[in-house]
């Protein structure tokens, strides 16, 4: 690789400065103990960690979050190998077609997604519910699980199966033997990568959440209420989260790939 | 020979349209190092395949110790393979990779570790065995690919062009490894291969395949000298091929008229390269002119390239100092001839 000449470096530098530069601000001002964000600082204070997370709601919001997280990402994650698993093992009529559908979800606009979710889960009887909310999110997390698993299956030697299968393996044997160890780095990452498309998911939680909110959605109604720096605390808080499982997510690929 | 282990029985396999196997009839004997060779798409690794499970004949039967094995599925057979790309499982180390098959057979911990180290011993990989596959040489993971395959012990080892990756003095050291294994061994070795070289260094019997079909079955000895058709001439490499009608023991062809022990009829006959002497001036007996081309050093000789008039190309081995002593230049006229005999006439 070419090393960055100088300008190169300036661009680099402003471009990281241009997206950081909010987060960074709302993680100072959880910090700062003037009620209204602006310079100069006031002084250091953890009061609105303490006032956020001294509220029920939140606790029960983010219990709500991680549940819906959790689910999603063992749900969507198995639904992703699974389509991943069946594009590398079998070729069929209609594969380009099927392998489309399967990476659709995430290129719909969330909104519309977000009605016919609404009004596909009314239909059952699953509105409002934590349930819906993982539907929701399963359509929505299935795919990026499915691109992880695939990527490491296009690593993977075609004849190892067989060869599993060559000396006294079953076909849940070899599954189980040799395709998903084979996979694991893959799987952990595409838990990680599912769990925080789901934790961090705003648009479609809203659609179908009712009362049964999670942290985005919560976040949207303490902000219609009033500007409160408990708003920076919780962000800060959701945006941890979710960036430790990103690059959870990435350190397990790239780790893989560099000696798989 | 009584009792085959193997029998392939007019045995066809299709692939939609394209047909890799056509009425294949095969006997394989207990022990023996069989090569199935031919260029690429000649059915070869089909056929391998189908012995191991992992295609299924469209037709005819395959026999394995009598039975019948046509719908047996892979793992129910004791066919160990030895892959091209060797198929190790990088996610284990060297020792679990040797011990896959007694886990999958479900041999106690102890006794499979006991059995994968004997064989790590056997092939030399005593240190290794905590290794990952990606920190061993070529040469260090062929002879786990050979462990992990020969660790339960079958009757038949099966090997699918597995020297291919590897460097040219590799390949040497391996066949003597794979030679003196199956003698000790004293099992079937099947070994699918296009190299010619290998195949002849190796196997007891070489079967030559081409287009689904075998071309020609034989010791590597019967093959090289008596090739049945110009295909396997061709294939084996280093021959010449002379054809034309042959009328009182005279070969009428297109570089001349040359003496043959043939019937009448349209003959065609094959003179190896290490049989046809080079010389500027006409000999007696058997001779056709043809235009040099250039050489080529091969190890055990100097290969001279020749062009006859109507474009066919003759080859001959000669020694460093009869390549000094002719000195040929490229467009020079010279007589390429042989012993009486020394032809051997296809079909015949």
């Amino acid at each position: 690789m070419k090393a960055l000449g100088l300008l190169g470096r300036v661009y680099l530098a402003a471009l990281f400065v241009f997206i950081f530069a909010p987060i960074a601000a709302s993680v100072v001002f959880s910090f700062n103990s003037d009620r209204f964000p602006t310079l100069p600082l006031g002084s250091f204070t953890t009061d609105w960690y303490a006032r956020a997370f001294s509220r029920p709601e939140v606790w029960e919001a983010i219990g709500n979050s991680l549940a819906v997280a959790a689910v999603t990402a063992v749900l969507a994650t198995f639904i992703g190998f699974a389509t991943a698993y069946t594009d590398f093992r079998y070729g069929f009529r209609f594969k380009q077609a099927y392998l489309a559908l399967a990476l659709l979800p995430p290129t719909l606009p969330l909104v519309i997604l977000g009605l016919a979710m609404l009004a596909w889960l009314s239909r059952i009887g699953l509105s409002g519910t934590l349930s819906g909310i993982v539907i929701a999110h399963v359509v929505l997390a299935s795919p990026f699980a499915m691109a992880i698993c695939r990527l490491r299956l296009s690593q993977m030697d075609p004849a190892l199966e067989a060869a599993a299968w060559n000396l006294g393996s079953s076909p849940w044997g070899a599954m189980r033997h040799v395709i998903l160890p084979f996979c694991a780095p893959a799987l952990v990452s595409a838990l990680c990568l599912t769990a925080a498309v789901s934790f961090d998911e705003f648009i479609v939680a809203w659609f179908v959440s009712g009362l049964n909110r999670t942290v985005p959605v919560m976040i949207l109604e303490i902000l219609q209420g009033n500007v409160d720096p408990q708003i920076n605390a919780i962000g800060t808080v959701v945006f941890l989260t979710s960036m430790s499982l990103v690059i959870a997510a990435q350190f397990l690929i790239f780790r893989r790939r560099s000696n798989g | 020979m009584a009792d085959p282990l193997v029998q392939f029985r007019a045995v066809h396999k299709s692939f939609g349209t394209y047909v890799a196997v056509k009425s294949l009839d095969l006997d394989i004997q207990r022990g023996e190092f069989l090569a199935l060779m031919g260029p690429s798409g000649c059915g070869k690794t089909t056929t391998l395949r189908m012995l191991a499970g992992l295609e299924a004949p469209t037709s005819g039967s395959i026999t394995i110790g009598g039975k019948r094995m046509n719908e047996v599925p892979p793992h129910q057979r004791d066919t160990p393979l030895v892959w091209q790309s060797l198929a190790l499982f990088p996610f284990l180390s060297v020792v679990e990779n040797v011990e896959f098959g007694l886990r999958m057979r479900g041999v106690a911990p102890k006794e499979r570790r006991d059995r994968a180290m004997m064989w790590l011993d056997r092939m030399q990989l005593k240190g290794f065995e905590t290794r990952r596959i990606d920190q061993l040489s070529g040469g260090q993971r062929q002879r786990v690919a050979l462990a992990r395959s020969l660790v339960t012990e079958p009757e038949m080892l099966l090997l699918d062009e597995p020297l291919s990756a590897l460097d040219a003095h590799l390949v040497i050291r391996m066949q003597g490894v794979l030679t003196r294994l199956q003698k000790e061994l004293g099992i079937t070795f099947v070994y699918v291969t296009h190299s010619q070289s290998e195949a002849f260094a190796m196997a007891d019997r070489v079967v030559i395949m081409g287009q689904g079909e075998i071309a020609q079955i034989g010791t590597p000895q019967e093959i090289f000298r008596g090739p049945r058709s110009r295909f396997v001439a061709e294939f084996v490499g280093r021959n010449n091929i002379l054809s034309g009608m042959a009328q009182g023991g005279v070969l009428t062809t297109a570089q001349g008229a040359v003496p043959v022990a043939a019937g009448d009829g349209a003959v065609e006959i094959v003179v190896a390269a290490d049989r046809t002497f080079v010389s500027r001036d006409r000999p007696a007996g058997a001779a056709i002119r043809a235009a040099f081309l250039s050489e080529e050093f091969a190890g055990t000789g100097i290969i001279c390239y020749f062009e006859t008039p109507d474009g066919a190309e003759w080859k001959a081995q000669v020694t460093e100092s009869q390549l000094a002593a002719l000195q040929p230049e490229s467009g020079q006229d010279f007589w390429l001839s042989w012993q009486p005999g020394a032809e051997h006439v296809m079909g015949a």
